[in-house]
């Protein structure tokens, strides 16, 4: 089924549109599971809310404030430098790209590794950095160099770190509550609450525990598709920025092509990449942070 | 009594809606015609980056271009040009000179084996390479800042808002260079 064509401006927005439902709903899951711990544990999901909440908001934020020391750490990363003539026009291209983007420059650091992938962070475009590979560097020419760049430079421009991040706090907390919502089940023997109401109850208890025990996959599963439309859209709005959707197409063709050999960085990094730098075999699945190599490039090559 | 009451918050909350409406909009007009402002800035900060390095350019090339005095004088020609303008139609066509006549000097260097060696050209031509670009791709972001300005004062309902905080719609820069497309998408 092809979908229709339209300005990259309104398939920007809609991408953004549907980020926002797709994070209502991850919120949504989030209380469920608040109100589930509080049916099984028979205390009122109130209370239950009251103590998880201010727990998943620790938990994101802690995420979130030691995740770019994190990312260049794990990733071995080094400042780009201006003598070396190849950097020197990485360090230019990242230049021109905050300049389309309107911008302040990101710093740029470079990866020593023979596969061509690049990544974004920063908590806010103030404090961003770009890295590339140096396998990046040697094997794309400058209009592919420049796709990438300008697909990194958009995850910037829509925040997407800011979203990856929050989104991944956000599954860990309910992984984390979903987890000691079950010790404390099974150390318990099941709550008081339950025993007093009777046998109808116990269905809905146990309704609510395989709640407990599905959440983390769902909200896995939708971190991972919020993952893989933040993708497309930092295509669509590379390609605007470049006014070259051919560029990211050729570089991701080159990609394709590419083995890699030694996949390095946390994998919560992951998302950042342009190309998921782990697990090949599991790369056009829904479990990847990705969509698969072979629709973007159909995508880019059709605009 | 209990009937004025219920109407009177409900026009109350239509009254607040309306207001937070407006109070969104007007933030994102002034916002979007800072952003062009910004981005005007910005192209002549780059422009002036490219003036700067023409002296050192020429200095460069002295030695190996001599008999080159057409396509030399061009440069310096529009760098005056450039330092002299009074409006900004005259700064436009010199800069627009001056990047004709860089073009052609490049060209022509293509031809001096001896110069394409010389370390120091090499940076300037990457250099000014990367001006050119930087020039290039600020006036994309100011005719893109403009697109976003005009679509949002001309679209219902900003239009309205639009016309009581006064502003009118911007001109986009007509780019002397092939115009890029912006590619159309399939979602």
């Amino acid at each position: 089924m092809e979908p229709k064509p339209r300005l990259i401006e309104e398939n920007i927005q809609k991408n953004k549109r549907d980020t926002v439902v797709i994070c209502m709903l991850m919120i949504i899951l989030l209380f469920s599971v608040f109100f589930a711990v509080g049916l099984i544990l028979g205390a009122p999901p109130i209370l239950t809310m009251m103590i998880g909440l201010p727990v998943a908001l620790f938990y994101i934020f802690i995420t979130y404030s030691f995740s770019i020391q994190s990312v260049i750490s794990a990733a071995g990363a080094r400042p780009a430098n201006p003598e070396n003539r190849e950097e020197k026009l990485l360090i230019y291209k990242v230049e021109e790209m905050a300049l389309a983007a309107g911008l302040p420059t990101p710093k740029v650091y470079v990866q020593e590794s023979q596969d061509i992938n690049a990544f974004a962070t920063g908590h806010k475009p103030a404090d961003a950095i770009i890295c590339a590979t140096s396998g990046c560097l040697q094997q794309l020419n400058t209009e592919e160099l420049e796709g990438v760049i300008g697909h990194e430079m958009s995850h910037i421009m829509n925040r997407d770190i800011l979203v990856m991040t929050v989104t991944v706090g956000v599954v860990g907390a309910i992984a984390l509550i979903a987890e000691i919502a079950l010790r404390m089940l099974f150390w318990s023997g099941g709550s008081s609450g339950s025993k007093k109401e009777g046998g109808g109850n116990i269905i809905v208890v146990v309704i609510a525990i395989i709640f407990i025990i599905l959440a983390p996959i769902f909200s896995r599963l939708t971190y991972l598709a919020i993952s893989r439309k933040r993708e497309y859209l930092a295509d669509a709005n590379g390609a605007y920025l470049t006014r070259n959707p051919l560029g990211l197409a050729k570089a991701l063709e080159k990609i394709k092509a590419d083995i890699p050999d030694d996949p390095k960085g946390s994998k919560t990094v992951a998302p950042l990449y342009i190309s998921n730098p782990f697990k090949r075999a599991l790369r056009d699945s829904i479990w990847s942070t990705h969509p698969p190599l072979d629709e973007r490039i159909r995508r880019l090559r059709a605009m | 009594m209990d009937l004025m009451l219920i109407i009177g918050l409900i026009v109350l909350l239509i009254v607040v809606i309306i207001l937070l409406w407006f109070f969104s909009y007007y933030n994102r007009v002034i916002r979007y015609e800072n952003r062009i402002d910004n981005a005007w800035a910005q192209i002549d900060v780059q422009l002036k980056r490219r003036a700067d390095l023409i002296p050192n350019l020429m200095e460069t090339v002295k030695g190996y271009m001599n008999h080159e005095r057409g396509t030399l004088e061009a440069v310096t020609m529009a760098r005056s040009a450039i330092m002299t303008a009074k409006t900004p139609q005259e700064s436009m066509d010199a800069n627009n000179m001056l990047t004709g006549a860089l073009k052609t000097l490049f060209a022509v260097a293509e031809s001096y084996p001896d110069l394409k060696a010389n370390q120091n050209f090499l940076q300037l031509q990457d250099e000014l390479t990367h001006t050119e670009d930087k020039i290039s791709y600020s006036r994309q972001h100011f005719n893109d800042s403009v697109l976003q300005f005009n679509n949002i004062i001309e679209t219902f309902p900003g239009n309205i808002f639009a016309n009581m905080m006064g502003k009118k719609t911007r001109e986009m820069l007509q780019i002397p260079e092939a115009s890029r497309e912006v590619p159309k998408v399939s979602f």
